[in-house]
């Protein structure tokens, strides 16, 4: 029984693993800013376009290839850099304090063009750079080999839980962000600059997002849409966690992993469907996730 | 059948009144255009991509070489491409943006077996002669009697048939498949086909896993545990373009390769870009191959490999040679159709009445075209080998399966055709390394 449980645990956890990187930065820009970041998808697949370009420039000049795991870091690091200020400082930030009709249309355009912008720039095929993978070699667990990478990717998403939330809880820009999560206006009357928390988030979310696009590039092919594909996956878990819900979103990601995993396994017709059908049930039992939280309107 | 008979025998009559009116009512024989326009569809973007713009880059190359020789009946043509990753809503309008220009008198359309289905019903409506130049799906001609589109390609009955048929002949102890194909109707009528196929000449093989991914899926982790879990003694798959690639990149380090006899039915297209492992059984769909025995006696043939490798750096793939057929099956009926018409421009009705019943001879071997305008074409296949004087994988212990011998007769269910095979079917035909 045990042999047959272990293959669903790790194929859970390492689908798990992706998509939480993604949906964590979606639900923490959405917990700071109040948006829903249509756009967050294409940070992905950015992320995922660079660090592919950055492992195979190190292979094709003949420099370690073991500097291909600096590189992913460094490629969503690049990213969140250069597009992170960029973005919030002139679309999102025109967006604040304006209907969610306005927001999703603004970030919608926002993807769109960044969808294009990757197809000129990066072209049209597909691109693997899959030197991690390759040399991490495999481990063979409940008689299925596994890629060390993919056990390598289980544990960064736990290392990356924990490292948010001690940095939420225990550092002072982590408590800044609790506090104009928790009030705006208090936040802003206490003399915090919000301005630079949301800058701050905005950008720390694009990180998450590119990091989870670069370390699926050594076990995926990089293409056009992948961007969207990711998006719609990290909705359904931040929707299953409940918007804002940073802990929430490493739970929603392992229940979506594993129903998509049990789907593949035992009823392969629902593959594509297991994470919404998920989705839907939790959402008619708790409207506001999980873990979310109901909020007062005030007028 | 007398009932079949009669419903092409007034189609036929209908596309002689529909030639006549054509005629009649100002599109008549007409001069020579200053252009030959075709709309060419297929996929410039996407995953697909990587099985798509081979086949644009070789109608680039076969377009600029039938012009170069003086053009179809000495007009020049020009191609405007379409890009079939923008669905099907999209490639129906791009289609009748182009067929409203009078000048553009033949589509190469599709690639995507659901844009051929979408498109087949519009180009009878518009009249507009459709090459589909990739699409195999059989439901293409299973039901409308097409008097306007023409499939001088293989289908995925015979194809696939001749896959199970292969794999069962070379690995006989084979009592365990699983199925991995992409969640549209050519993955499944892939699955269906290689399932009635087995039931029939191998009955007791069983079907333990079968995976229908989307089309488009870019991690395959989850996929390949599944079937390493179920232990099938052979894996069949139809996915291609970057689907492919992404399976076997993934696949491979897994030891999946090591496990099952893969079966790649497009296996083909990825031999010089990725590093197959030897004695996967790997194909084509059809004959298209450059480097069969047919092909490479063919001038012409190894004409247009040597310019397609110097254009663009890799060897073409079964995707581009189909193009390429396609539009030479374009440029031969279009000739005959000036012919017929005592050197007078031929109408879109007068095309297709051309593209009927042809033999054609193509650069891989040759299609003849059956009443239902579906064409019969041989099918190889064989095993990956490293060994081999190009640098890349290739292909040993070649087959070359007549097409007569797969293809079910026209007017009736295909599947319940396969369903009469028997395992004595297998002695009738060609042996594996035949072909070399």
């Amino acid at each position: 029984m045990l042999f047959a449980i272990v293959p669903l645990i790790v194929d859970g956890l390492a689908n798990a693993a992706l998509i939480f990187f993604v949906a964590v930065g979606l639900t923490l820009v959405f917990s700071v800013l109040r948006i829903l970041n249509v756009a967050h998808g294409s940070f992905y697949s950015i992320g995922a376009y660079v660090a592919a370009s950055i492992g195979l420039w190190i292979i094709s000049s003949g420099l370690n290839p073991w500097l291909s795991f600096p590189a992913l870091l460094i490629a969503a690091a690049l990213v969140a850099a250069l597009m992170g200020p960029l973005i919030e400082r002139t679309l999102v930030h025109w967006t604040y304090g304006k209907g969610e009709a306005v927001q999703i249309l603004v970030t919608f355009g926002l993807f769109l063009i960044l969808e294009d912008l990757q197809r000129i720039v990066f072209g049209v095929r597909s691109i693997y750079a899959d030197t991690p993978m390759a040399l991490l070699g495999v481990s063979e667990i409940g008689g299925i080999i596994y890629l060390n990478y993919q056990l390598l990717l289980i544990g960064l998403a736990v290392l990356t839980l924990i490292g948010l939330r001690l940095f939420i809880r225990h550092t002072r820009q982590g408590k800044l962000i609790s506090a104009v999560v928790e009030d705006r206006e208090v936040s802003e009357a206490m003399g915090i600059n919000t301005r630079r928390i949301f800058m701050m988030a905005f950008t720390l979310g694009v990180f998450l997002a590119a990091l989870g696009g670069a370390l699926a590039t050594p076990t995926s092919g990089v293409a056009p849409g992948l961007g969207a594909e990711t998006m719609v996956l990290a909705f359904a878990v931040a929707a299953i966690a409940g918007l804002g819900q940073v802990e929430g979103a490493a739970v929603a990601a392992v229940i979506v992993g594993v129903a998509r995993v049990l789907a593949i396994y035992y009823v392969p017709a629902l593959d594509a469907v297991a994470p919404y059908l998920v989705m839907l049930v939790v959402l008619l039992i708790w409207p506001y996730g999980l873990f979310g939280t109901t909020q007062s309107r005030r007028i | 059948m007398q009932h079949s008979f009669d419903r092409r025998a007034f189609a036929r009559t209908g596309l002689a009144a529909v030639a006549a009116l054509a005629i009649a009512g100002g599109a008549k024989a007409q001069d020579a255009p200053s252009e030959f326009n075709i709309g060419i569809f297929t996929f410039s973007s996407g995953p697909a991509a990587a099985y798509g713009m081979p086949g644009r880059q070789g109608a680039e190359l076969m377009i600029d070489m039938i012009n170069e020789a003086g053009g179809v009946g000495g007009v020049p043509v020009r191609a405007t491409f379409v890009d079939e990753a923008q669905g099907a809503e999209g490639v129906i309008s791009e289609y009748r943006r182009l067929a409203n220009d009078p000048d553009t008198q033949v589509m190469l359309a599709a690639l995507s077996s659901s844009n051929c289905l979408a498109l087949a019903p519009v180009a009878e409506q518009i009249g507009m002669p459709t090459i589909s130049w990739n699409c195999d799906t059989h439901q293409l001609f299973l039901e409308d009697d097409l008097q306007f589109t023409f499939r001088p390609n293989g289908n995925t009955v015979p194809e696939f048939a001749a896959f199970a048929a292969y794999m069962v002949t070379v690995n006989p102890d084979v009592r365990r498949i699983a199925i991995i194909n992409p969640d549209y109707a050519f993955g499944h009528d892939a699955g269906e086909i290689v399932k009635a196929t087995l039931a029939a000449i191998a009955p007791e093989v069983e079907v333990v896993a079968e995976l229908y991914p989307r089309l488009g899926t870019s991690s395959f982790q989850t996929e390949i545990s599944r079937l390493s879990a179920a232990r099938p003694d052979a894996i069949f798959s139809n996915l291609w373009g970057a689907d492919l690639e992404n399976f076997v990149r993934q696949a491979q380090p897994r030891g999946l390769f090591n496990q099952s006899q893969v079966v790649l039915a497009l296996g083909e297209t990825v031999l010089e870009s990725l590093n197959l492992p030897d004695g996967v059984i790997a194909g084509m769909l059809g004959d298209g191959w450059w480097n069969t025995p047919t092909a490479r006696a063919n001038p012409m043939t190894v004409e247009f490999t040597d310019a397609y490798l110097e254009r663009y750096g890799e060897h073409p793939v079964f995707p581009t040679m189909k193009m390429a057929n396609a539009l030479l099956f374009m440029q031969e009926a279009v000739e005959d159709a000036i012919a017929a018409t005592d050197g007078a421009w031929p109408t879109r009705a007068q095309i297709a009445a051309a593209m009927e019943g042809r033999t054609f001879n193509s650069l891989t071997g040759t299609a003849v075209l059956r009443e239902d305008n579906d064409a019969v074409v041989d099918q190889v296949i064989g095993l990956t080998t490293n060994e081999s004087d190009l640098g890349f994988t290739t292909l040993t212990s070649m087959v070359r399966y007549p097409g007569e011998m797969l293809m079910p007769p026209i007017g009736g269910d295909p599947i319940e055709w396969l369903s009469t095979l028997t395992p004595d079917w297998l002695d009738s035909l060609p042996a594996p390394g035949s072909y070399n």
